[in-house]
């Protein structure tokens, strides 16, 4: 890879272009912080305390280059803070290399190698980045944040392809990866509490087919996923070496007029738990997930949301009494959050913006279980409100 | 009286009318055109590769250089003309498309210029560069494109 950059420097005489070199390297980046304050419950470090949290900050850098018009090098690094899930280590957030072996007039097609983000509903792609998100905190059901490690990126190899027409344009992204399952979020995530041992990556698949009509007036997508992971036990742990299977299905659209802009999405998420053992018996279930969502723009600078998001955890018993009944102590509540948000953007210029939002919240499905660790504290009916600041590049 | 009561109602109606369409006049009364570097070879483009192209989806001439784009910041009135008319999407659509490639590694952004004389300058100056400007301050150091 160095090779190929600094290698075509020093033959820049050569290349057919080479007064555009140094010009297609492209650096970017964001830095944000929140402030979170809840009634109950805490989400992103202590928001139920009297002072709330400013536990949630955000830091990205990133970097492109094309020395080829068929070749370009990407590469993002992360630091985030957000309660005791992320701590705020430096990582790779993504880092490949993408040929495009066809490109014409109606379309193209190429491959992607190394770590890419997880092609999965509108936002996780960039999901980290404030100005990408129509909120603070992306709709949960779907988004989940204590799941975010699992489902943010992988390792491996992608296709991709994209066909362009009156009709309107379609493409699709696919590919063979290796998740990222390193980590305690992971493991809590999966789990519910941590183990000695640890998850291990096996080979999974993740693909989506987007529709766009009329230049994305009108936006649909497809996004299917199959994460596969095994557990390696450590000295004393009750698990025996099991797998999960974790299979969303995500099905998005949205519309796209001057002032405002609809989104829906709605997914599907089957869960395998095989072979671990007495301790964490097989279970296999399907979890459901939708929103509805409103942003009305009321000049460029200023732009209002509302949305209505629901999680299931299991669709097959949905307010969790099944599954409460079966454990004493625990309540339905934990299986299930219904979440009414209205927030409000303000882009005081086109590097700064600042967010507030308001959360109205009845179940504690997707709080997690890192910043929340005694399940009998939280509370069913719970109010969130959060401000944003968050400059870009 | 009549007839000063009748001017009175036909300029109410006119008030109105320009009321309504004042935005629309205001962004279209300096024409303009797409512009490309004359290294490039095409002299007409169609509005779905017109709009690939802004997309930041589409990279190449069709002989195979590199194209290079450029556009005003996004709350310039000759971006939001163009974006709707030629491209048919409002300027923030454009915004989201572009911060999803340049933040999830898939793509990169086009070349924000500050004014109409570095546009004029940078697509003149740049082999493969396409842009917009306004027919008055356009000179024979670019080509103009015809939207199909």
């Amino acid at each position: 890879m160095s090779t190929l950059f600094w290698g075509g420097g020093a033959n820049a005489q050569k290349l057919p272009m080479p007064q555009n070199l140094p010009q297609n390297l492209q650096i970017h980046g964001f830095a944000s912080q929140s402030w979170l304050k809840s009634s109950d419950n805490n989400v992103f470090g202590k928001s139920s305390s009297d002072s709330g949290s400013f536990d949630f900050r955000e830091l990205g850098l990133n970097a492109s280059m094309r020395p080829l018009t068929n070749l370009q090098f990407s590469v993002q690094g992360l630091s985030r803070w957000a309660g005791k899930g992320s701590t705020g280590n430096i990582r790779l957030d993504y880092g490949f290399v993408d040929y495009t072996y066809y490109t014409g007039e109606n379309g193209q097609l190429g491959i992607r190698l190394g770590r890419m983000k997880n092609p999965l509903g509108f936002y996780n792609d960039t999901r980290d980045v404030p100005f990408t998100r129509p909120s603070i905190l992306l709709p949960q059901s779907i988004y989940f944040d204590r799941t975010r490690k699992l489902a943010i990126a992988a390792d491996g190899m992608h296709l991709y392809g994209e066909y362009r027409s009156d009709l309107g344009d379609i493409s699709f992204q696919g590919g063979v990866v290796r998740p990222l399952v390193r980590g305690t979020e992971a493991e809590a995530a999966v789990f519910g509490r941590l183990f000695s041992g640890h998850l291990t990556p096996e080979i999974s698949y993740v693909s989506r087919v987007n529709y766009e009509l009329d230049g994305g007036r009108i936006r649909f997508a497809v996004s299917a996923t199959q994460l596969n992971m095994g557990f390696s036990p450590g000295t004393g742990d009750v698990l025996k070496d099991g797998s999960v299977r974790f299979t969303p299905l995500v099905f998005s659209a949205q519309y796209n007029a001057e002032r405002w802009s609809l989104t829906a999405e709605y997914a599907l998420r089957h869960l395998e738990y095989k072979n671990f053992g007495p301790a964490l018996p097989n279970m296999d279930f399907t979890g459901e997930s939708y929103y509805f969502q409103g942003a009305y723009r009321i000049t460029p600078e200023w732009e209002g949301i509302v949305r209505y998001d629901v999680l299931y955890t299991d669709g097959s018993d949905p307010h969790g009494t099944k599954w409460a009944a079966a454990r004493a102590g625990r309540q339905a509540y934990n299986r299930f959050a219904k979440d009414i948000t209205v927030g409000l953007r303000w882009s005081i210029t086109p590097e700064f913006m600042l967010r507030a939002e308001y959360h109205r919240v009845n179940g504690t499905g997707w709080l997690s279980t890192l910043d929340n660790p005694v399940s009998s504290d939280l509370a069913q009916h719970w109010n969130l409100f959060s401000i944003l600041g968050s400059y870009r590049f | 009286m009549t007839i000063n009561r009748n001017s009175g109602r036909y300029l109410f109606l006119v008030c109105l009318l320009l009321s309504i369409f004042a935005p629309r006049i205001a962004s279209a009364t300096e024409p303009y055109e797409v512009i490309a570097n004359p290294s490039v070879a095409e002299k007409t483009l169609s509005k779905t590769s017109l709009r690939a192209i802004f997309g930041m989806r589409l990279h190449t001439w069709s002989d195979g250089t590199a194209i290079r784009v450029f556009v005003m910041a996004d709350d310039a009135p000759l971006h939001a003309a163009f974006s709707k008319e030629k491209l048919n999407v409002f300027p923030y659509q454009l915004r989201s498309a572009w911060d999803r490639l340049v933040f999830s590694g898939t793509g990169q952004a086009p070349d924000t210029v500050a004014s109409p004389e570095e546009m004029l300058a940078r697509v003149a100056g740049t082999p493969g560069a396409i842009g917009y400007l306004t027919k008055s301050k356009t000179d024979g150091r670019v080509n103009v494109l015809q939207i199909k």
